[in-house]
Formats: C-alpha cells, sequence, structure tokens
C-alpha cells in the first residue's frame, strides 16, 4: 500500500522542527524523503535517539553527509541533480555557500523546486535574525494575542508556528510539483516563518487597517462576535491538586438554540432565566457573573459527564485534555487507531511511537510508519538509488570520512 | 487613525498567475476547512464558493468593515474568501441541487464539509445537502478528488460532537498546554486551530491530485480536525511517551505554564518599557559572557556548577540571573543588540507595531484588498514563489458570480 506522493525525492537539510514536520509529511505520504544528517549536527535534540528527533524523522533514510568538504559538496551537488524537492531552513544563502543553491543546480535539473523556510525569509533589516518558534510567536503577535487581558507572558504552550510553517511549505511545494507539470520548470518557494504567522491574524489586521482597531487578547471568548457561554470551566474530579490534573471542560454556545439547550442540561436553574442572560448581547454584556454561575454548575460535575450531557442536548462541550487524556481516554482518537507503537523501536531507545497522518486517503492510505533511522543508517541503498554508486565507492567516501 | 486609500489602482487586479493556475475547485467549506481553500484559490486556482440564498453564513463573522457609505463587509470573511467565485444555490430547489451536481462535475477537486456546522444561519451547502455522494461522484469521474473535513471523522463515537473552535481546541490538546497556572487553560485567539486543519485539508487535496494526474484515479480524502490538532502539538505526545527519557520532573503531562516553553530555557521576561521573550539557546557560553561583559553573571561560572548533576540547577540560576538582567533593560535597543549577537530574542508585540514591521515592509509583503469599492492594506502571501506569483483579487458580495459561472458550466435556466 502506497502514498500519493510515491516516486518523490526530496533531498532534506532541514532541522529542528519546521522544515521537518515538512518533510515529514512528505515522507507519511510516500515520497524518498534523504535528510542529510552527519554526525556532528545529529547532537541532542537533532539526532537520534533523542525523543525529540523521534517525533519528526519517521518516514525518512538517513545520509550522514558532510557537506562542509568540497567532496562532500560534489556529492550534495549529484544528489541536488536527482532531487524533486530541495528542503533547507539554513539562514538564507546557505545552500549557495555549499555550491547547491537553486540558481546553479536549476540549469542541469530545471524542474527541481526549492523550499526555503528560513525565519524572515530573503532580504530585509531582520533577513539575519535568529528565530524558534517562541520567538516567531513573539513578534508576529501571537504571544500578545493569546492571552487573559493585560499578560503579555503567556502565549502559545507549543511551537504551534513552526508546525504552520511546515504546512504551509507542504503546500506550496505541492502546488509548485504542479504547476512543473504545466510549465515544465521548478522554482524557489522563500517561506518566511514570520510572514506566515502574521498572515494567520488576518482578519485582526484588516481590522486594524480599515477601522483603526488594535486587537487585545480576550482569554477564550471571542474576539469579534457574541456567543455566550464561551469558554472553558472548572470540574470536579482532580485526582491530585497538582496542576496538571486538573479537570476543566470547554462550553460554546454559538446558537440561541444551544444556550436553551445548556439551561435544560444545567436543570433550568433560576438564574440562568434572568433578563440579564436572555440573548447573548446580554449574556456576553453580563459575562463575567454568566460564567461564575456556570462554573458554580461544573464545578460539582465531571468534565466528561459534562461533555457527554451537553452533547447529547446539542451543545458544543469538550474535555480540555491533556495528552494522557488524549492516549489513554479519548476513544474518537483510539477509534483511528492514531497513536501507534512502531514495530521497530529506534537503538537506544526502549519503544517508540507515532501519531498518524491525520489524512485518511481511500485510494492511497500511506499507513507505512518506518522508525527514524540512525546516522548514516541509509547511506548505501541513498548512494546506490539516487547516484547508482557501488558499495566499494561509499566505503571510500566513509572511509574519507565523506560520509561521517 | 484607518490607513485606508480608496484608489482601485492599488489592487492587483488581473489574470491569475499563480501555480495552480487552470485547476478548478469546488469549495463547500464552513470555518473548519475556508483556510485551505483559501489558500488554493490565492495560489491561483478557479475556486467557486456555494453560499445559500442570504448568503454565506460566514459573512456574518466579525471583525467588519465600519464606514459610512460602505456596504456590510465581513473582514473575516474578505479574508478567508479571498479570491473566489461566489455562486447562490438553493438547494431546496431541484435546479439548485442539479447546479451542484453539475459544478462538481465541473471541478477537479471538491473540498466539502461533513457534519453541522458553528456558524449561524443557513448551512453552507454541502455535497450531502445537496442529496450527492462522494463515492457516486467518483464512480461517474473517476480522476475527481473529494476532500471532506469533517471534526472528528466520519466514523467513531465522537462523529456526531459538536465543536466550534473552542471546543475542538480542548479536545484537541491545545487548551490544556496553554495558559498560565493562575489563568484557565485558553484557547488561541482568533483561528489558529482550524489554520491547521485548513492547511492540512489543502495539503490533501494537492496531494490526491498528484496521484490523480499520474494515475488518473481520484479518490476520497477525510481529514478530521481533531487528528489535525492533535499531530501539532510539539512536546505534548513527547513527554507522554519518553518521559522518563526527559531530565525534567513533570512526568507524563507538563502542565500549563505561561510562556515557560516545556524546555525550561525559554520565557518572556520584563524589560523597561516592553515585555521579551528570552532564551540563553542555543549559544549558551555566548550568553553567559555577555552577561559576564556586564557584570550581571552572578556565581555562573563558579566551580561547583561544573559537577554532574548540577547543570539543570545552573540553567534555572542563568534564568533567575536573565531575569535580573532583562528588567534593567530598555526593550527596543536591548531586542535589537540581542539579535546582533544571534541570540534568538523575542520582543512581544502587539499587533498595531506589527502594522509598521520594518521588514514586512522591507520584503513589500502587504497586499492591498478591495474590498467592496474600498481598498484596504491586508496581509500577503505566506509564501512567495519565484515564477508563479501569487496575487489578490477583488473580493465580492453574495453569489457576484453566479450568471457567469451558471453560463461557464453550459447550465440554461428554464423559467
Amino acid at each position: 500500500l502506497t502514498g500519493p506522493l510515491e516516486g518523490i525525492r526530496v533531498l532534506d537539510f532541514s532541522h529542528v522542527l519546521a522544515g521537518p514536520f515538512a518533510t515529514r509529511l512528505f515522507g507519511d505520504m510516500g515520497a524518498d524523503v534523504v535528510k542529510v544528517m552527519p554526525a556532528f549536527r545529529a547532537v541532542g535534540s537533532a539526532g537520534p535517539p533523542h525523543p525529540y528527533h523521534a517525533m519528526w524523522n519517521r518516514n525518512k533514510r538517513a545520509l550522514s553527509l558532510d557537506m562542509s568538504t568540497p567532496d562532500g559538496q560534489d556529492i550534495g551537488r549529484r544528489l541536488a541533480e536527482k532531487a524533486d524537492v530541495v528542503v533547507d531552513n539554513f539562514a538564507a544563502g546557505v545552500l549557495i555557500r555549499l555550491g547547491i543553491g537553486y540558481e546553479e543546480v536549476s540549469v542541469t535539473n530545471p524542474g527541481v523546486i526549492y523550499l526555503q523556510m528560513s525565519g524572515m525569509g530573503e532580504g530585509g533589516p531582520w533577513s539575519g535574525f535568529v528565530t524558534y518558534a517562541p520567538t516567531i510567536h513573539a513578534l508576529a503577535g501571537l504571544t500578545y494575542l493569546t492571552a487573559v487581558p493585560d499578560r503579555e507572558d503567556i502565549g502559545i504552550g507549543f511551537s504551534y508556528n513552526d508546525h504552520a510553517s511546515g504546512l504551509h511549505g507542504a503546500v506550496a511545494v505541492l502546488a509548485a510539483l504542479d504547476a512543473r507539470l504545466r510549465t515544465g520548470r521548478g522554482q524557489r518557494i522563500d517561506v518566511s516563518q514570520f510572514e506566515t504567522g502574521v498572515n494567520l491574524a488576518g482578519p485582526t489586521l484588516l481590522d486594524l487597517f480599515a477601522n483603526g482597531r488594535a486587537a487585545r487578547p480576550v482569554a477564550n471568548r471571542l474576539p469579534y462576535d457574541d456567543a455566550a457561554p464561551h469558554g472553558v470551566y472548572p470540574c470536579a474530579g482532580a485526582k491530585s491538586d497538582a496542576i496538571q490534573d486538573e479537570r476543566w471542560v470547554a462550553i460554546a454556545c454559538m446558537k440561541e438554540d444551544q444556550w436553551l439547550a445548556l439551561r435544560r442540561v444545567m436543570g433550568e436553574p433560576a438564574w440562568a432565566a434572568e433578563l440579564k442572560f436572555a440573548s447573548s448581547t446580554a449574556r456576553v454584556a453580563n459575562l463575567e457573573a454568566l460564567d461564575r454561575l456556570v462554573a458554580g454548575w461544573t464545578r460539582t460535575q465531571l468534565a466528561e459527564e459534562v461533555m457527554e450531557r451537553c452533547q447529547q442536548a446539542g451543545v458544543p462541550a469538550g474535555v480540555v485534555q491533556n495528552g494522557a487524556d488524549m492516549a489513554e481516554a479519548d476513544p474518537q482518537l483510539r477509534h483511528s487507531s492514531f497513536l501507534m507503537e512502531l514495530d521497530e523501536t529506534v537503538p537506544g531507545l526502549p519503544r517508540t511511537f507515532a501519531d498518524r497522518l491525520p489524512l485518511h486517503f481511500h485510494a492511497t492510505p500511506a499507513n507505512v510508519y518506518r522508525r527514524p533511522r540512525l546516522v548514516g543508517e541509509d547511506n548505501a541503498t541513498v548512494m546506490s538509488d539516487w547516484l547508482g554508486l557501488p558499495a566499494s565507492e561509499v566505503d571510500r567516501l566513509a572511509a574519507e570520512g565523506t560520509l561521517t | 487613525m484607518p490607513l485606508m486609500s480608496h484608489s482601485p489602482s492599488e489592487a492587483s487586479v488581473g489574470a491569475a498567475t499563480g501555480p495552480l493556475t487552470g485547476l478548478r475547485i469546488l469549495d463547500l467549506t464552513d470555518e473548519r476547512g475556508i483556510y485551505g481553500a483559501k489558500l488554493l484559490a490565492d495560489l491561483g486556482a478557479e475556486v467557486i464558493r456555494l453560499e445559500p440564498p442570504g448568503g454565506d453564513p460566514l459573512r456574518q463573522r466579525g471583525p467588519h468593515l465600519e464606514r459610512a457609505g460602505s456596504p456590510d463587509v465581513s473582514l473575516w470573511h474578505a479574508f478567508f474568501a479571498s479570491n473566489r467565485k461566489f455562486v447562490t444555490v438553493d438547494l431546496d430547489a431541484s435546479a439548485g441541487r442539479s447546479q451542484v451536481r453539475r459544478l462538481a462535475g465541473w471541478a477537479d477537486i471538491v473540498l466539502d464539509t461533513i457534519g453541522e456546522q458553528s456558524a449561524s444561519g443557513a448551512p453552507i451547502p454541502t455535497l450531502e445537502a445537496a442529496g450527492l455522494d462522494a463515492d457516486a461522484l467518483l464512480g461517474e469521474k473517476p480522476g475527481l478528488v473529494v476532500v471532506r473535513v469533517s471534526s472528528f471523522g466520519p466514523e467513531g463515537p465522537w462523529r456526531n460532537y459538536l465543536a466550534p473552535d473552542l471546543v475542538a481546541s480542548a479536545l484537541g490538546g491545545i487548551c490544556a498546554t496553554t495558559g498560565d497556572r493562575d489563568t484557565p487553560p485558553l484557547k488561541l485567539f482568533g483561528e489558529l486551530a482550524f489554520a491547521l486543519s485548513g492547511a492540512y485539508a489543502a495539503v490533501a487535496a494537492l496531494a490526491a491530485l498528484r496521484h490523480a494526474r499520474e494515475t488518473g484515479e481520484g479518490q476520497i480524502v477525510d481529514v478530521p480536525v481533531h487528528e489535525c490538532i492533535a499531530s501539532c502539538l510539539e512536546h505534548v505526545f513527547m513527554f507522554y511517551w519518553y518521559h522518563d527519557r526527559m531530565p525534567y520532573p513533570e512526568g507524563a503531562v507538563m502542565p500549563r505554564r505561561g510562556s515557560l516553553h516545556w524546555s525550561s530555557a525559554y520565557v518572556v521576561m520584563q524589560a523597561l518599557g516592553g515585555s521579551i521573550m528570552v532564551t540563553p539557546t542555543p549559544d549558551t557560553e555566548a550568553q553567559v559572557m555577555w552577561l559576564a561583559e556586564e557584570g550581571a553573571h552572578g556565581d555562573l561560572l563558579d566551580e561547583r556548577w561544573s559537577q554532574p548533576g548540577n547543570y539543570f540547577a545552573w540553567v534555572r540560576r542563568l534564568m533567575e540571573l536573565l531575569r535580573e538582567w532583562v528588567a534593567t533593560k530598555e526593550i527596543e535597543p536591548f531586542f535589537f543588540e540581542a539579535q546582533a549577537r544571534h541570540a534568538p530574542f523575542g520582543w512581544v508585540l502587539p499587533p498595531e507595531r506589527i502594522a509598521d514591521n520594518p521588514q514586512l515592509e522591507a520584503r513589500g509583503w502587504w497586499t492591498p484588498y478591495d474590498l467592496a469599492g474600498t481598498t484596504v492594506r491586508g496581509p500577503g502571501a505566506p509564501y512567495r514563489f519565484s515564477e508563479t506569483p501569487w496575487q489578490m483579487q477583488a473580493y465580492g458580495g453574495p453569489g457576484r458570480d453566479t450568471a457567469s459561472v451558471l453560463a461557464e458550466i453550459g447550465w440554461e435556466s428554464r423559467p
């Protein structure tokens, strides 16, 4: 069983998360992804058997090519000439200095598509900035806006923008592959992770420019629409006082009939029939009182029961699930076998796990999951498959240190 | 102050040149998938978005254009429904249902929605609402790609659960890891959760298209929002699976803890005049030397720290000293000096400071949006193509393109 990108060759110079997340998508969908990972780069969380590396590097082959030597650059160039897609998230210009920039490689490989995913994109006064996702979140306004009012030190609790940039990079590459069928040529794609992040605040920026209104954080409310209750409420059932054991439920009444249904689920308390809660506008105007009263009810309930009773009644509600909830209790993720253990573990890790590609292709199921590979583990097969080099030549490159 | 002009010449109007020029897409998405339809439309595909009589319910989403004399324009919709053709179909009439069938036959890709929608108003037309079955459409047109965005997938115990953004974010694991000890778990501002499912829908569409172009075989692709979100949680499953390999005491679940990164080495600190995300990584030695240059290194160079087992205590001490030091710094020069030293600090900027950002200005990133005759500055492309640039066409009102599209597909209305 194969994926929809069977036959596409991807040469992957990316590291950390944004680039590797894009190439993970390609690998999951059946592309032949060769990750260039020499021993000196595969340190700490950037290499096996670190769990962080294991999360983003399944379904790729590992080539331990050292691009710092002329021989290494020669091999790199020959690989780029065979590639459909070359991905890097170095600072702009690094591949050019290594002699395998797009201008050079496209002379002999005109169909090649280069995806460069840098923090700030090419050119401009900030192009040399060093960024990780928390940097981008801060500069793009995402940290400022994801918070309760008057707090600037909360923001998104995980590297959201790395995933988002990886997804955008994947969309761009797939679009360029389709354009290549029509034009016969590849091209360069410049992804600025900063611009990807800023773009995601689209309506907020249009509001700023059109109406002169600067957005402020609103916690769990909707910034522009009246919906109430629309919040996260504390529940009973915590197994300890530790913060990670707290139980919470999200309730979002998007329509009037959902509020009426929630009143019934709560047992028609007298307060809910008061005039000050009679419309969504009125409820938003009296939100603090409303949230306190709803929380007074949820506090006596288990989060799972609130969710189930609300959903049965047509009210959107969901448990605030943490990683353990999702792995152990979530019947929907279990139904789709979303989380799994790989048959073969990464040497050095007792067991290796994976979350599945969330795309369910009916004809090309993309359900092959090969474990992350060790440094240089695929040197011989990659050199043979891509360049036709015999084993003796690979041994020579290894002895010289071109393959670390 | 509104930054706005009325010159229509600022808008780029003209033939599409994007990489997907010529590709035909039928857009039946709601909030959960609409960002994917936007990505494909902005890349030059011809994307027809259907709306019920009375208009797309997503045209009610705020913020709205607030300008005397202008028609009502949802800025939310103008962003997410950019570069579309807008066609009104009445699914209560057999002609409307036939039109959807005809348009599905016209399309290379149908972006469909399964399940109840969260927006108020009449529901968005979907294949199911039009009485059409994706498998039957594939039977008639084997190369068709149908991408179906749903909250939880077409099967399973939660398949009928309602999950607008807040609920999807709670169940999908975002909220548990966002927020601080003294706040509730938080959702992300705006549409960030559904941006993930939308982008995944675009990936699904183009990957399936590639297979269809190679083999002639189309297919259905299901895109459950719940799994899309769960696949983008960075450290969450890593801690659950591998916490015994990680040098942190928190266990299988990392609690929400404000801006403090899972590695404990990135956090937002208070400087003079603003907040800044500070980290001693990736070159911790250089950071310590910077502190030492200014006599702010405290006891960091003490011998005792180098003893085995003290590294994480040392990092905690380093973060404490950084916090004291940062509190003495003027935010703006400090941020630029940090970046000049290759330290990946990030100034926590509000949206109004993004509006005048010199990097976006230098890259010519902002794009004019033509909104019913009013031109407004808006976000540019999330990626830049060297050969097939991205373009923004004029936005349209409800059903703007109904007549021309029905003519294009050869529909003749019989009174």
